[in-house]
């Protein structure tokens, strides 16, 4: 089918769905587009409450990217995302293998490992600071029992980011676990039947047949775990507002404090083009791959 | 008994006893800080100080102390049930329309537009919230239920298209084609054929809406003061406000939260997993 289609007049094919994808188009386009565009003009703008936007070119970039609270922010929150998504993906590879090699009450099993997932961000700063609590805590005892002091995450910057990395793994672990487990499920068995007849060790099963396999599936999770890591907020804010003395803050922390705290719009709307470029460019090989499967859809 | 028996099963034994631990590390990991904390919530609040060397004897004085002196976070848990269905309500309804509209046609426009939803959701929510807030004080809609169920339902839509696409893909174009000959119309024939066939992945959609908008935090904080306060808005207040000292009723309310929503994923866990691959890998 030849698309004769330009970019301003809807083919026939456009036109029937058009009634159909109107809304959802209309609603991302109201509260996402938009302001995203608008955002753009105003990073390039000095602008507060109640004062017309005058622009300044990149003085908004210039200023954020020589301003060492900015580095900070994202040297923090680089490091909590590394070291948060590697840390979920092994987990997560080695609890979908746990599950698929059968264990008993199987379905009971993974309710328990995905309850995490059911649990807000608050709720999960509520019980992690209990079970932390420097005097009560029962974490705090038992890493107490094998000689490691209590975990002085309000006082310590490392051991603040430290709380926040283990809270974000503990909260995100199943969405990583599920597609993990959901693509090992998808491997025929009968290659495996096949492998242990040719005399595979297991170690060879995993690594020649059962990796390759998963990667897809080990790629999608990781890149959909960084940008959705990239966004942290809540838990930081929860656990240490970005303190001691601005130590602990991540990017979206900044990005906020620079808003309502000191009403610098320009400089916080920068902020925020910065974290969509990372955005994009994390996922640009994926967008690219979807991108082209997609041309090739469309004909 | 043959000679070569004896180790090899001891090395199944070992094996067993290995994948046991790991297992049982596994789940005290996912589910101990939840069943500490709901214990907690059920235990007198000077025995949660230590002093708990006495047994055990759940108690309902945290509820009882959390009804009478924080009614805010009941009005709270009501803005949360409110705002929480109307979000699902529509990212489930726009998503449908916009997963049979590309599902069933294609064109360079379509292909287009469908890779602007999967870009959309790869951007920092908290990015558009510089430009909302003063739109929202303009129209007069900052600590309303409304801003949070449209964004809600904005942040949704391209996942919940995505997803609901790869079921309707899977509904056979025969079956559109029958019931326009017979004279249905197409909004008939969504509400008649689609809609039953693609129930599963409207379900998954609205389980990731629920979830999301039950717990959501940064949106609730930023474009509520007063009357639309989320109940994990004030959860939050909560920690601040008690400052360590009455963790009972903060237990109390956490569980309270909390639960519901744990029931309810717990229950739905087959369609969170279906739509979850669906969304991730397909889309």
């Amino acid at each position: 089918m030849p698309l004769t289609e330009s970019h301003w007049v809807l083919n026939a094919q456009s036109r029937s769905a058009l009634p159909f994808i109107a809304p959802a188009l209309a609603l991302v386009s109201a509260t996402i587009v938009l302001p995203a565009a608008y955002v753009l003009y105003l990073s390039l703008n000095a602008s507060s409450f109640g004062q017309a936007p005058t622009f300044v070119g990149l003085a908004n970039y210039e200023k954020i990217l020589t301003d060492p609270y900015f580095w900070r922010a994202m040297r923090n929150t680089v490091v909590v995302v590394l070291g948060v998504v590697h840390a979920e993906l092994l987990l997560g590879l080695g609890i979908a293998l746990l599950l698929a090699s059968g264990v008993p009450m199987r379905r009971l099993v993974f309710s328990a490992l995905i309850a995490p997932y059911a649990v807000s961000e608050v709720a999960a700063v509520v019980m992690w600071r209990y079970a932390f609590d420097p005097d009560i805590g029962i974490a705090t005892h038992a890493l107490g029992l094998i000689g490691i002091g209590p975990l002085e995450w309000s006082v310590h910057p490392w051991q603040g980011l430290l709380m926040v990395a283990l809270l974000s793994i503990w909260l995100h672990l199943p969405f990583t676990v599920i597609i993990i487990y959901a693509a090992r499920l998808g491997i025929p068995k009968d290659i495996y039947e096949a492998a242990r007849i040719d005399g595979a060790t297991p170690w060879q099963r995993f690594r020649c047949m059962t990796l390759p396999l998963l990667m897809p599936a080990l790629l999608v999770a990781m890149l959909f775990r960084y940008i959705f890591a990239f966004r942290l907020f809540s838990e930081v804010w929860l656990l240490t507002q970005g303190g001691p003395a601005r130590t602990t803050e991540v990017v979206a922390v900044y990005l906020y404090l620079e808003a309502f705290r000191y009403s610098n719009f320009g400089a916080a709307a920068a902020t925020g083009w910065i974290m969509v470029l990372a955005c994009m460019l994390l996922a640009s090989f994926y967008l690219h791959r979807l991108y082209r499967d997609m041309q090739g859809h469309a004909s | 008994m043959r000679p070569d028996r004896r180790p090899r099963s001891l090395k199944r034994v070992l094996a067993r006893a290995g994948k046991g631990l790991a297992l049982a590390l596994l789940l005290v990991w996912s589910c101990g800080p939840i069943v500490l904390m709901v214990t907690a919530a059920f235990t007198p609040e000077r025995d949660i100080f230590g002093g708990a060397a006495t047994a055990w004897k759940p108690t309902l004085e945290n509820f009882h102390a959390l009804w009478s002196r924080w009614s805010d976070f009941f009005r709270a848990l009501g803005s949360s049930l409110v705002i929480t269905a109307g979000a699902t309500a529509l990212a489930v309804a726009t998503s449908l329309l916009a997963g049979y509209g590309y599902s069933r046609w294609r064109s360079a426009f379509l292909a287009r537009t469908a890779f602007g939803l999967i870009v959309l959701r790869l951007l920092p929510p908290i990015v558009c919230t510089l430009p909302l807030f003063p739109i929202v004080n303009v129209l007069r809609l900052n600590d309303t239920h409304i801003v949070l169920i449209v964004l809600y339902a904005a942040f949704f839509v391209s996942l919940g298209t995505m997803v609901m696409r790869a079921f309707i893909d899977q509904i056979p174009r025969d079956l559109d084609e029958a019931a326009l000959v017979d004279g249905a119309s197409r909004w008939q024939m969504l509400r008649l054929v689609i809609m039953p066939l693609a129930a599963p992945g409207m379900v998954a959609v609205a389980i990731f809406v629920i979830v999301f908008a039950w717990n959501e935090f940064l949106f609730a904080f930023i474009f509520t003061a007063k009357n639309a306060k989320t109940a994990p808005l004030v959860l939050s207040e909560m920690i601040g406000s008690l400052d360590g000292a009455e963790w009972g009723v903060l237990f109390a309310a956490t569980t309270v939260q909390l639960l519901p929503l744990l029931a309810f994923v717990i229950a739905c866990q087959k369609y969170l997993i279906e739509g979850l691959t669906a969304g991730s890998t397909k889309g």
